[in-house]
C-alpha cells in the first residue's frame, strides 16, 4: 500500500435478524449509514463520495440497486460506485473506498454494504439451473461440504472440530447485541444433535440468512486525527482472485488466499502473524472454515489449523481470538458479511467492541472470501498511527 | 492477420431455451408502504419535502437533499397530462390490451408527474394538458395495479 494514510473514523451497523419487515432496502442501508455518520460526528454534507457493495442482484431482484439507493445514501450530486465480488464484496468495498482516500482523490468516503435475504432466497439463487450444464442443486453448503471433507482427510482433524468452532462463535454472539443468532442454551450436545445438512456440516454449524447493513466512514490522515473518536488506521489491504473451475486449483487451501495474506501482512510489516496480530475476524460461513483459513492465512502450518481451535487458542481469551463478534456463523447479511469482518476488526483496535472486546487489541485482521473460494479481500488495521 | 472463416455447419453454436425464476418479497418501508395502503383504500397520498414540493408517488428520501420524507399529503384522483406517448399495438404484459397512451400525469395537488396508462380509445383523444381521472381496479389489494389506468375526465366543470 502506498499513498495517503487512511483512517476509519465511523462505523455503523444495523442489528442482524431474519427479517426487517419494517424497512425497505433503502431504509436498511440508511440506518447503517446514519449510525456510521453519528459515530464519526459527521453529516451527509461532510461526505465526498459513496461506495456501495452488495451481492448478486438476483438475491433481492433489484437490478443495479446503487441507482435506487443514491437518495437514501445522500449521494445526490456526488460520485457513487458499486462494487461486486460475491461473498467477499463487503471487504473489497471497504478497500475500494479506502483507495479513494489513499489516492488523494477524496477527503472522506462513506461505504455501505447490505443484504436483505428475506426479500428472496439466496441459497437457491446461487444454485440456478444453467443451460448446457448438469444441475447440481446443492446450495452453498453443498458446494463447500466436499472441500471440508477433503480438509479432514488431508489434516486428520477429529470430527468434533467443526462443532467446537460453532460452539465458540455462538458463545461469542451472546456478547454481541447486534448478532442475529443468539442461542442462550448453546452446548456441544445441542450442536451435535442438530440435523446433518451436508455431511459433515450440521444445521448449527451453518450461517443463518440475515437482513442487515454495515457502513463505515474512511478519511484522510489529517481529518482522521481530528475525528472525535479514536480512528483505526489501515496498515495494508489486498485482494486476489482465481477462476472457479480449474482442475489444478486447490480449493481447500487456495493459492489466491495465501498470496493475498502474504501481500497484506507484508504491507503491514507483519513477519509473524500469530505473534503480531491480536485478533482476527475471518469469513467462516460453515464451522470448518476456521481451521482451513487459519492455515491459508499463515497463522498455522498446513494441516495444523484445527489444533489451534482444539486448544482454545481462537476463543475470546485465547492468543488469537477469532470472530469475537460471533462471526458469519451468527450473522450473515451476505453483501455486508465481509464488511462486518473489516468493521469488527476496526472496532477492536479502536477499543470500541463492547462486551466482545479483546483487551488491549492493537492490530487486527479483517478477512472475506467469496464465490467458490476464489475471491479474497483482507485488511490489517491498527490502533497506532504508522 | 486474422481472417474470418464461416463456421462449418457441424460447429453451430449451442442453443437452449431457459427460464430463470425466483419468488421475491418486498418490505416496502414506512413511505412506499403507506402509499400502497392508501391505494387499497382508493386514496392517493404523496409526501411534502421541506421545500414544500409534493412528490407523487412518494419518495422515501428527498431526491434533491437526501432528507427523509415524513409529511404525507392526500392529493386528487384526477390531474393533467404533462406528456404522453401512444402505444398502437399493446404487448401481452401491458396494462391494457387495446391501444392506449403512456402518460406523465400531474395529479391535483402534486408537483411531480406520475407515469401511468391512459385509456383514451384513440390517439386523437390525447393531448398535453388534458385532464384525466383514475379508474380503480375492481378489487384493490395495496398494489400499484390498484390503479387500473387513467381515463379522460368527462367532468369538464372541474377543468
Amino acid at each position: 500500500m502506498s499513498g495517503e494514510l487512511c483512517g476509519i473514523v465511523g462505523i455503523g451497523q444495523t442489528p442482524y435478524c431474519a427479517q426487517r419487515a419494517d424497512v425497505s432496502i433503502a431504509g436498511l442501508c440508511r440506518e447503517a449509514a446514519l449510525n456510521a455518520l453519528e459515530d464519526a460526528g459527521l453529516e451527509w454534507r461532510d461526505v465526498d463520495a459513496v461506495v456501495l457493495g452488495t451481492a448478486p442482484d438476483m438475491f433481492e431482484g433489484v437490478m443495479m440497486p446503487e441507482l435506487y439507493l443514491a437518495d437514501a445514501l445522500g449521494a445526490t450530486g456526488k460520485p457513487m460506485l458499486r462494487v461486486h465480488t460475491a461473498g467477499s464484496v463487503g471487504g473489497s468495498t471497504a478497500i475500494v473506498a479506502s483507495t479513494l482516500i489513499e489516492s488523494g482523490i477524496h477527503d472522506r468516503v462513506l461505504t455501505v454494504t447490505f443484504e436483505k435475504q428475506s426479500e428472496s432466497n439466496a441459497m437457491w439463487a446461487l444454485s440456478s439451473k444453467q443451460p448446457f450444464s448438469p444441475h447440481i442443486n446443492a446450495g452453498a453448503g453443498g458446494y463447500f461440504a466436499p472441500l471440508i471433507r477433503s480438509y479432514i482427510r488431508r489434516s486428520g482433524a477429529p470430527e468434533h472440530i467443526g462443532m467446537l468452532v460453532a460452539y465458540k462463535d455462538r458463545l461469542n454472539a451472546l456478547k454481541n447485541p447486534l448478532a442475529h443468532l443468539r442461542i442462550e442454551d448453546i452446548s456441544m450436545e445441542k450442536i451435535e444433535s442438530s440435523p446433518m445438512l451436508w455431511d459433515p456440516i450440521r444445521y448449527l454449524e451453518s450461517c443463518p440468512s440475515s437482513d442487515g447493513a454495515c457502513a463505515m466512514v474512511v478519511a484522510r490522515e489529517a481529518l482522521a486525527k481530528d475525528a472525535p473518536k479514536k480512528p483505526a488506521w489501515i496498515l495494508g489491504h489486498a485482494m486476489r482472485s482465481e477462476p472457479t473451475m480449474f482442475c489444478g486449483r486447490d480449493e481447500v487451501n487456495p493459492h489466491a488466499g495465501r498470496e493475498c495474506a502474504k501481500d497484506v501482512f507484508n504491507q503491514a510489516g507483519i513477519t509473524d502473524p500469530l505473534k503480531q496480530i491480536d485478533m482476527a475476524e475471518i469469513y467462516v460461513p460453515f464451522s470448518w472454515f476456521e481451521p482451513m483459513w487459519l492455515e491459508n492465512l499463515g497463522f498455522a502450518e498446513e494441516g495444523k489449523g484445527w489444533e489451534m481451535t482444539d486448544e482454545g487458542r481462537t476463543a475470546l481469551d485465547g492468543d488469537l481470538p477469532v470472530n469475537c463478534s460471533g462471526g458469519v456463523l451468527s450473522s450473515n447479511a451476505i453483501g455486508a458479511s465481509g464488511m462486518i469482518r473489516f468493521a469488527e476488526a476496526a472496532r477492536q483496535v479502536r477499543g470500541d467492541a463492547g462486551d466482545h472486546q479483546v483487551p488491549g487489541a492493537r492490530t487486527a485482521l479483517g478477512h472475506a472470501y467469496g464465490g467458490g473460494s476464489q475471491f479474497f479481500s483482507m485488511w490489517v488495521v491498527s490502533s497506532e498511527q504508522p | 492477420m486474422f481472417q474470418y472463416r464461416p463456421m462449418p455447419a457441424e460447429h453451430e453454436p449451442l442453443h437452449a431455451s431457459f427460464t430463470l425464476e425466483y419468488a421475491y418479497t418486498r418490505s416496502t418501508g414506512p413511505v412506499v408502504g403507506r402509499f400502497l395502503t392508501g391505494l387499497r383504500d382508493r386514496r392517493i397520498e404523496g409526501v411534502k419535502t421541506r421545500e414544500g414540493r409534493v412528490l407523487v408517488p412518494p419518495a422515501e428520501y428527498d431526491p434533491e437533499t437526501g432528507e427523509a420524507t415524513e409529511d404525507f399529503v392526500e392529493v386528487g384522483s384526477a390531474g393533467v397530462v404533462q406528456t404522453w406517448s401512444w402505444v398502437a399495438e399493446p404487448l401481452p404484459k401491458h396494462p391494457l390490451q387495446r391501444p392506449f397512451a403512456w402518460a406523465l400525469i400531474q395529479l391535483d395537488g402534486a408537483d411531480t408527474g406520475f407515469l401511468h396508462a391512459v385509456d383514451a380509445g384513440d390517439e386523437s383523444q390525447m393531448s398535453t394538458g388534458m385532464r384525466v381521472r383514475v379508474r380503480w381496479a375492481e378489487e384493490t389489494k395495496g398494489f400499484i395495479t390498484d390503479i387500473a389506468c387513467f381515463e379522460p375526465d368527462s367532468n369538464e366543470a372541474r377543468a
